[in-house]
């Protein structure tokens, strides 16, 4: 029964950082431009994707490397390229439409629209048939007390708490998440005290991608296939959660996605696994409908 | 001229809001613009922080020079940035979930290597208005109106531009603390700063002011010297009660 419950737990931590990495992009875009990137899962999916190309790049031309520079390498570069899409999508979509002061409507059915041709660019470029993502070093299996645990479960816990670590530090401690926090309250005052908005903007678009890329190597090592749409439902259910965890708030979200991976763990637990989303789903529904916040959320607009 | 406005027509979507709007302010001057609730006082005061739209209306005819130069294409930042002028917008749009000090220092950002000035503008700021400095680890949601207007305004000075135009700081202040506004405004120009007011209480408006503009419906209907307005006939019937 306790080694189960462990195992449940490690699961669910697995899962939720996952979530809480996707999470964190959406929650950071909505705090300075109170729009909901729904490209944001599809970003996700296309960092696996570059995480995948970098990783069999670096094991076929530097075999010998030991697994953990790999990963770090793979790491950065994937934080790379997937920051260089985030960006682009900003400065092709969605800046244009705020420069001419599109209604938020237009902007997030562009979002939408992005996601969509993310998906189907990759589908028309790379193939219909998924890839397997390359083993970088070995997963070592622990057992103990009856409770199995990989290398890779612990990698993913671990650099997700980092990563909010860090998030969580640059948000409040230093200049410039200053100025992100002071966006998300009033975006108006801002050029009036001298700061390019955009400026601004451009950093949260690299942070919520880095984060998504770091999502996106750790996912494609724990669960190898990848498609051109792994990102829609993943990247839904982050958003769910973001909102469930109260998505002014980065502790809200990053909460928010681990509450999913727990009710989704809890749920396969007692339930045929074939119900884990209706009924998921279903206990977020009742959660939201008596804190419509979320968690964390706070009714006036003090966001990020 | 350090600011001139020539037959400036904004529109926020097909509605005109200025009409040929044109006034001027030299370097040192206190100015007003008086008129009613609907006049185009914010309408202007929007054109000329050069916002984008749709939180500004839209220039459609006529120019703004700053010292002979047109800053119709200078982005809203840049203004302050370069230290020509900056805006304290109706409202105060401090930032809330920031404390008083965090505000003043983002507002530092155009002179962020200026460690001196910044050091001397945040003691010239807390000796105006004290009751900011006892605040300064509050977070400013919790101010009152006064003290976020105080601070709205040490946060125009903390950008080390010397032109501030000011949007209704008497807006919702009780008397005593709209005369202490006022008072402080007047001894930062003593040391050098321009200043725009733009007030629905012309009374007010014109004992602090040295000239002022009267605007009704988008036009300047009549202008002058302080005293000149206050004797003003029309002008005593229509914003002077009589």
């Amino acid at each position: 029964m306790f080694s189960t419950l462990l195992q449940n737990l490690f699961n669910a931590l697995q899962w939720g950082s996952f979530y809480s990495m996707i999470a964190l992009g959406y929650c950071l875009v909505y705090g300075v431009l109170r729009l909901i990137n729904f490209a944001h899962g599809d970003i996700f999916m296309m960092a696996c994707y570059f995480a995948f190309f970098i990783a069999s790049w670096f094991l076929g031309n530097l075999a010998g490397m030991p697994g953990p520079i790999i990963f770090g390498l793979t790491m950065i570069l994937t934080m790379v390229a997937t920051s260089g899409l985030g960006l682009f999508i900003e400065r092709v979509a969605y800046r244009p439409l705020r420069k001419k002061g599109a209604h938020r409507l237009y902007v997030v059915i562009t979002a939408l629209m992005l996601g969509f041709i993310l998906e189907n660019g990759n589908l028309a470029v790379l193939g219909a048939s998924s890839r397997r993502f390359p083993d970088m070093f070995g997963k070592i299996v622990f057992q103990f007390a009856g409770v199995s645990l990989t290398n890779y479960k612990i990698i993913v816990i671990v650099t997700a708490v980092l990563a909010f670590a860090l998030l969580n530090l640059i948000v409040n401690s230093t200049k410039i998440g200053m100025a992100m926090r002071a966006v998300s309250y009033d975006k108006f005052a801002i050029p009036l005290m001298g700061i390019p908005l955009n400026r601004i903007i451009t950093f949260t678009f690299i942070l919520g991608s880095s984060l998504a890329a770091v999502a996106g190597i750790l996912f494609g090592m724990s669960y190898p296939v990848l498609d051109p749409y792994m990102g829609m439902i993943i990247g839904w259910k982050a958003f769910i959660a973001a909102v469930v965890g109260g998505i002014g708030d980065i502790k809200g979200a990053f909460l928010g996605g681990f509450i999913l991976g727990f009710i989704e763990i809890i749920v396969v637990a007692f339930f045929p696994s074939s119900y884990k989303d209706l009924i998921a789903f279903v206990i977020l529904l009742v959660i939201l409908s008596v804190k419509p916040t979320g968690f964390f959320g706070v009714a006036k607009s003090t966001k990020i | 001229m350090m600011l001139e406005v020539k037959d400036l027509k904004v529109k926020y979507g097909n509605i005109e809001a200025l009409h040929g709007l044109s006034f001027n302010i030299d370097r040192g001057e206190i100015v007003t613009l008086i008129g009613s609730n609907g006049a185009g006082k914010t309408s202007t005061l929007l054109s000329l922080s050069r916002l984008p739209q749709p939180d500004a209306p839209k220039v459609i005819e006529g120019d703004i020079l700053f010292d002979g130069e047109s800053i119709l294409g200078t982005e809203p930042h840049l203004l302050v940035q370069n230290q020509m002028m900056v805006l304290v917008p109706e409202g105060r749009h401090i930032f809330g979930n920031l404390s008083v000090m965090e505000n003043l220092e983002l507002a530092s950002y155009p002179v962020r290597n200026d460690t001196q000035f910044i050091g001397e503008t945040k003691d010239q700021i807390f000796s105006l208005f004290p009751r900011l400095y006892e605040r300064r680890k509050q977070r400013s949601e919790s101010l009152s109106g006064g003290e976020q207007q105080m601070l709205a305004v040490g946060r125009a000075l903390m950008t080390g531009c010397k032109f501030i135009m000011l949007d209704e700081p008497s807006m919702g202040l009780a008397p005593v603390l709209m005369y202490e506004m006022f008072r402080a405004l007047k001894e930062l120009n003593k040391k050098g700063i321009t200043i725009l007011v733009v007030e629905q209480n012309a009374k007010v408006a014109l004992d602090f002011a040295s000239r002022g503009y009267v605007l009704d419906t988008g036009e300047i209907i009549a202008e002058g010297t302080s005293e000149e307005l206050s004797a003003n006939k029309d002008v005593q019937k229509a914003y002077l009660g009589g």
